[in-house]
């Protein structure tokens, strides 16, 4: 019987072993995984990018100033700038998502329903979140399948294309990534030097708003529980910033805002 | 290779050789969802438990084989769907893993082709560790011991 327990324990010990040592070897490398990952995701990224890209703003006294916003939370947060690639998009819908390939998307309404600077960087925080912490391929995964995102790649299926860029523009991702990607927001704008707060009056204001009024509000009516987002945002921040310096200062959010609805 | 309680005949060397070619073809079949290839060598040894001492005693070696490549494939197997379907991603622990399962599952391969068509021409193969075990559950009843004695 002894026999018996030292051969299934050497059994195991082996397994285990053969695996501890196929650990040392990067296999990562080897397959090219990560170049086969970033390729996809940078086909991806510039597929659905093309799909805003007819309204997208270029202006630079538009988007200097966001662009200034997202600069300033990367910098501070060791972020490698370069690679987000920022969208603003002239769209009455109060919107903003997170595109494959760390394309961020920021639709004209948002900005406009923003009252102050720190507001649109709760949010501008809350997507590079999504971004940093991978949440957007994770989801297309989960949703399609890594075949039909292949296939996507490959040149087929226009309709899919819009279809699931739709999908990401107006839905939420699961409960507990939102939290996990609100609670990095609040992380970033703290090391920031940006006031927390402001993002948690945002979620409050927007989920209270009239239901006729909530069709135009994709950002809050596709991210559930605003309010208990507004209120766990609140008590994680409490008293981790009390000053916070503005990034744009009230002038040239101002002048922001009032370039926007001249559109 | 190890010597048995007695010379089988050839039809009990056939049914013996199959129990191990049933858990092939259900590696083949099965590759995808490993619990079918213990079920299929299940459903082979309960066909066969009222068989030979020989052939029980084979088919009993076979579904033991299976049972711990079952627990090494359906973590494999779990560990991929989390991947494709949850929010696990591919890291190299996950790659040395499924490496070091097929590589398991290849010896285990190879070895239950050899035995299938050793113990085709009669000869007993008893695994280091799997044969130890069988002895352990598998002991010759009155019946086969009564089978046996008719030989003689």
């Amino acid at each position: 019987m002894k026999k018996i327990f030292f051969q299934g324990f050497s059994l195991v010990v082996l397994f285990l072993a053969a695996w501890f040592a196929l650990r040392q070897v990067d296999w990562m490398t080897f397959f090219k995984v990560e170049q086969a990952t970033e390729s996809l995701e940078e086909k991806l990224g510039d597929l659905f990018a093309d799909i805003f890209g007819k309204d997208e703003l270029y202006s630079s006294d538009i988007k200097a100033p966001v662009d200034s916003i997202l600069t300033h939370i990367c910098t501070t947060n060791g972020i490698d700038r370069d690679k987000i690639k920022l969208h603003i998009v002239a769209n009455d819908e109060v919107n903003a998502f997170a595109l494959p390939d760390k394309h961020l998307v920021v639709f004209s309404g948002l900005i406009l329903t923003a009252e102050n600077e720190a507001e649109l960087s709760g949010v501008i925080g809350h997507e590079l979140a999504h971004i940093q912490l991978d949440h957007v391929m994770k989801k297309l995964v989960k949703e399609l399948g890594l075949t039909v995102l292949i296939s996507m790649t490959s040149g087929g299926g226009g309709e899919v294309i819009r279809e699931t860029a739709k999908m990401l523009s107006s839905t939420a991702f699961d409960r507990e990534l939102e939290r996990e990607a609100d609670i990095k927001s609040v992380d970033y704008m703290v090391k920031a030097d940006i006031r927390p707060e402001p993002f948690a009056d945002f979620l409050f204001r927007l989920s209270a708003k009239q239901p006729d009024i909530l069709k135009n509000l994709t950002w809050i009516s596709t991210h559930p529980e605003s309010k208990e987002r507004a209120e766990y945002i609140i008590e994680y921040s409490r008293g981790r910033l009390d000053g916070g310096k503005p990034v744009l200062g009230q002038e040239a959010w101002e002048a922001l805002q009032a370039r926007l609805n001249e559109l | 290779m190890a010597s048995f309680a007695y010379k089988p005949d050839d039809h009990e060397a056939e049914k013996a050789s199959n129990s191990y070619l049933m858990s092939l073809i259900a590696v083949i079949a099965g590759l995808p969802l490993p619990i079918i290839n213990l079920i299929a060598t299940f459903i082979f040894y309960m066909g066969n438990r009222n068989g030979t001492y020989f052939v029980r005693w084979h088919c009993m070696q076979a579904l033991l084989s299976q049972a711990s490549l079952v627990f090494i494939n359906s973590t494999g197997f779990w560990w991929t769907m989390s991947i494709i379907f949850g929010s696990a991603t591919v890291t190299n622990s996950y790659l040395a893993y499924i490496i070091a399962a097929i590589f398991f599952n290849l010896i285990e391969f190879v070895a239950t082709i050899y035995t299938a068509v050793t113990v085709r021409k009669g000869v007993h193969v008893s695994w280091w560790f799997y044969g130890d075990i069988t002895d352990l559950i598998c002991k010759p009843n009155q019946y086969h011991e009564k089978n046996i004695f008719s030989r003689f």
